[in-house]
């Protein structure tokens, strides 16, 4: 029958392939059963052909494999007649499992012979590995994203929330007023409703603070937090806007919404608290601000004032440092008129008692964060022109309003008493930069003499002289390289004691002068009386040097009474070469000014020269 | 509670998403046909002709599989059949569709049944394609669902095994073999194509499922059709479910498999005929 040279042998190479070939054949009959099994797939499965012959090949999966099959394999070979390499696993008879790769394609039936599925299976035990590799990596490369996007928002919660109260902090509450003020008028959570702040601020925080300690302190704003949460709406936010200031915001529709609010947790604050064990009673001042009012005072409030440095820009629209601010100032006027209440923000009035209240406080915080500089005038030597000492004059590197002149802040700081801290805080630095110079003057250059001011609290500060001890102590400073200068209305404050003051300084060992002489009493019996060192005569004499003929009478006789006295003089204010030479003339030891230079910090100072048109 | 995606509110939004199809008569009563796990709208390819004379055919993809809007996949709503159930409801309210014959295979047949649960009104009938209540045996009440925990642990495995080859959208280059049938090549490559990551989001939601506390509440007529040697529905489950379907009818196919619209559509289609016809 068939060809006698290639038949049979062809038959059999054919029947070699199918049952031997490098991979295993199936051929699937109806329901998927197995029809026809090679040799390769029985050795490589240890299965027996009649063990596979007329089993479902799903059987011969494992169940993952199995409903994968059922569910889509299947399908995709009845309706598409191919199926593609598709990854599963064979069970062997042993209970083994073989990757494998399976193609297989459909012949429909043909007349008698019913429809037929081929199928050929791959060893793919590296592929395999290959694929737990991959998978595993991209496992690990989510979990990763995962863990990314999880450190990611932890971070920014960290970023936007207070760790201690869990509440929005001051950029959390910038981002939240202004994401609020952008929004448009359909997404409010009220209908025709205008944002508020009501910015609260606890009256005694700081007595708790001192008296039972931070941990207490923490304890007290923790429960403060809880209960202004339990008192606002859903629709409210409370914020930790710093220390013992906390901030809701909230849309109302009527102003009494907000006041009836800050009534409310004026109330709820009032009831006291127990903190460790013992009952605190708190108050708290409530300043209110609604938005879209009080807008356009901003160019009053820059233009005001005599800062130099403090840009306060305003647009016309309304921000939420803005809105913040004015809650603030509300906030100062509520604590002016009497701790416990509330105020709304009004910018018609203005309320200095208010605009102090707040200065105190931020001067408070910057004293404790460090805004402070001490710049250093030079003082010169009139015989030679060189250096012979320095002033120290102190600066406030406010946050918003940049550096700020004593002026703008000492007298409010005096009459408080923080000039107490404020004062040893400028000694203490003074001295250290005087002892500092030593080591990084240039050779040659004499020792700088260091004068610092007192003021009147300073000078009745019963610790007054053993801060001073204490600075030069510290810095190991000789106590006649620190010159104190104070004015005479200081001293006649109460003369006896700042006489038993001015005595004890004097037994340390430092320099004590007369500043702004000839503009207070002017007693002569004080000069006698007090330990003094230095005169030094007030500027106002020196700028009329040439102007007054009774300027120049003045100060040739200050001089003149100075040098009666033993004392040094020196002359304040010098602006001009011509007033340098007459002080020069009637003798005076010293002089300071802009002439020399203005105050410069400590590191600038050491650039100092001599004023080359004066050397002669 | 999810706030991610807005609610389609227009028939357009819904067929985006869902790539709905329609065929058949227009004025014609619904049959609205939901496939299952691994699959999409194209299995329903055999047994859609037997139903185009008289009925209103609606065909859709779950979002994730097929040709539906991926980027409409959240997996916080799709975390539970419930998701799958609201969009079922929407794809109704949407296109305003009425006395509706829900034919839904394997999984897609407990979101029916929810479906018709909360909103008996939409739906007339429901057929049942090879369901199951709940896949994984319950040894507290001796509930046969045919799968272990550990069994569902290995389908996922499998699947990622199979991740490449369920990512692929490659032009399929298939070997060509003289006999085989030029049928359906078009659909060789994009067969069911399903995101591998969504595949395996739905593979844990459907076979970790268990809607048995629903079926008491089912008030919708409902046709339970079931093959013989079903790999994921045992004939227990079957028993199970016409015992609490209350009114329920139960057919065992001839057809073998899980899909037997696929495999036997002509027994599938008698079936589903059988059950609509007024006399049945």
């Amino acid at each position: 029958m068939s060809s006698p040279a290639a038949g049979p042998d062809l038959d059999a190479d054919l029947e070699g392939l199918f049952q031997h070939a490098p991979c295993g054949y199936l051929v699937l009959g109806p329901d998927s059963r197995v029809v026809q099994v090679n040799e390769t797939f029985l050795s490589w499965t240890g299965r027996a052909r009649e063990d596979v012959l007329g089993t479902a090949l799903p059987r011969l999966l494992p169940v993952g494999d199995r409903v994968l099959w059922s569910t889509h394999w299947a399908a995709q070979l009845a309706i598409s007649g191919t199926i593609d390499e598709v990854a599963l696993e064979v069970v062997g008879a042993d209970g083994r499992r073989h990757p494998a790769l399976l193609t297989a394609s459909r012949v429909p039936a043909a007349g008698s012979r019913p429809e037929t599925v081929r199928v050929i299976l791959f060893s793919a035990v590296g592929r395999r590995a290959y694929e737990e590799d991959l998978l595993a990596a991209r496992r690990r490369a989510e979990q990763s994203d995962d863990r990314r996007a999880k450190a990611e928002a932890g971070l920014q919660r960290l970023v936007l929330h207070d760790p201690l109260t869990g509440l929005l902090n001051r950029t959390g509450l910038t981002a939240e007023v202004t994401a609020r003020l952008a929004a448009p008028d359909t997404a409010r959570r009220l209908p025709d409703s205008r944002l508020a702040l009501l910015f609260v601020d606890l009256d005694q925080f700081k007595t708790v603070n001192d008296s039972l300690g931070h941990t207490a302190g923490d304890e007290l704003l923790a429960l403060v937090a809880r209960r202004l949460q339990a008192l606002i709406r859903g629709t409210a936010v409370l914020a930790r806007f710093a220390g013992d200031e906390f901030v809701v915001v909230d849309d109302v529709t009527r102003l009494q919404d907000a006041t009836g609010l800050a009534q409310r947790l004026l109330g709820a604050l009032r009831e006291p608290v127990v903190v460790q064990g013992l009952e605190v009673a708190v108050s708290a001042s409530i300043g209110i601000a609604v938005e879209g009012e009080g807008q356009g005072e901003g160019a009053a409030t820059a233009a005001a004032g005599d800062d130099p440095v403090a840009p306060q820009a305003h647009g016309p629209a309304f921000t939420a440092g803005e809105l913040l601010r004015h809650a603030d100032m509300a906030m100062y006027r509520a604590k002016a008129r009497g701790r416990g209440c509330w105020e709304v923000h009004d910018p018609d009035v203005p309320d200095p008692a208010a605009d102090r209240l707040r200065l105190l406080d931020e001067l408070r915080v910057g004293i404790a964060s460090d805004q402070l500089r001490v710049h250093y005038q030079p003082r010169v030597d009139l015989r030679t022109g060189g250096l012979d000492g320095v002033e120290a004059l102190v600066r406030w590197e406010h946050p918003t309003r940049g550096l700020l002149a004593p002026a703008a802040f000492i007298e409010a700081a005096e009459q408080s008493g923080l000039i107490r801290e404020l004062g040893a805080r400028v000694l203490d630095q003074a001295v250290r930069d005087a002892a500092t110079w030593d080591a990084l003057a240039p050779s040659g250059q004499r020792p700088l003499n260091m004068a610092v001011n007192l003021s009147t609290r300073q000078l009745a500060d019963p610790h007054l002289v053993r801060r001073v001890a204490t600075a030069l102590d510290r810095h190991a400073l000789a106590p006649d390289r620190l010159t104190l200068e104070l004015t005479e209305t200081a001293l006649m404050r109460d003369p006896d004691g700042a006489h038993a003051t001015l005595t004890a300084l004097k037994q340390l060992g430092v320099e004590l002068s007369i500043d702004d002489f000839g503009t207070g009493y002017s007693s002569l019996t004080y000069l006698q009386r007090f330990p003094i060192d230095e005169l030094k005569v007030d500027r106002s004499f020196v700028g009329g040097l040439h102007e007054r003929a009774d300027s120049r009478t003045i100060v040739a006789s200050c001089v003149h009474l100075a040098h009666g006295l033993g004392l040094r003089a020196v002359g304040e204010g010098v602006e001009t070469g011509d007033q340098h030479g007459a002080l020069r003339e009637l003798g005076c030891d010293l002089a300071q000014g802009y002439l020399y230079s203005r105050p410069v910090p400590f590191a600038e100072l050491l650039q100092w020269r001599p004023v080359d048109a004066l050397a002669a | 509670m999810t706030t991610a995606l807005p609610v389609p509110d227009s028939a357009s939004d819904v067929r985006a998403r869902n790539f709905v199809t329609t065929a058949g008569d227009p004025d014609g009563p619904v049959l609205l046909f939901a496939h299952g796990f691994g699959c999409d709208q194209d299995m329903w390819r055999y047994l859609v002709p037997s139903f185009t004379d008289e009925h209103r055919v609606v065909l859709f993809d779950h979002v994730g599989a097929g040709r539906s809007d991926l980027t409409q996949y959240d997996p916080a709503r799709y975390a539970t059949l419930a998701g799958y159930a609201d969009d079922l409801l929407e794809l109704c309210t949407s296109m305003g569709l009425r006395d509706v014959t829900l034919v839904a295979h394997s999984i897609s047949a407990m979101m029916a049944v929810s479906a018709a649960v909360q909103r008996p009104d939409l739906f007339s009938r429901l057929v049942l394609v090879a369901p199951s209540p709940c896949y994984v045996d319950d040894p507290a009440d001796g509930y046969v669902g045919g799968f272990s925990r550990a069994d569902i642990d290995e389908l996922l495995a499998s699947l990622d095994h199979n991740y490449f080859s369920w990512a692929a959208a490659m032009a399929p280059v298939v070997m060509g073999t003289p006999d085989s049938p030029e049928l359906g090549e078009e659909l060789t490559g994009s067969f069911c194509r399903t995101d591998p990551d969504i595949a395996r989001d739905f593979a844990r939601v459907t076979f970790l499922s268990d809607s048995r506390q629903l079926l008491p509440r089912l008030r919708t007529p409902a046709l339970i059709l079931q093959c013989t040697d079903d790999a994921l529905a045992p004939l227990e489950v079957g028993e199970y479910l016409h015992a609490r379907l209350a009114g329920s009818t139960l057919v065992r196919l001839a057809a073998t498999g899980h899909c037997p619209h696929v495999s036997a559509p002509v027994e599938t289609a008698r079936a589903v005929q059988a059950f609509l016809s007024p006399a049945a």
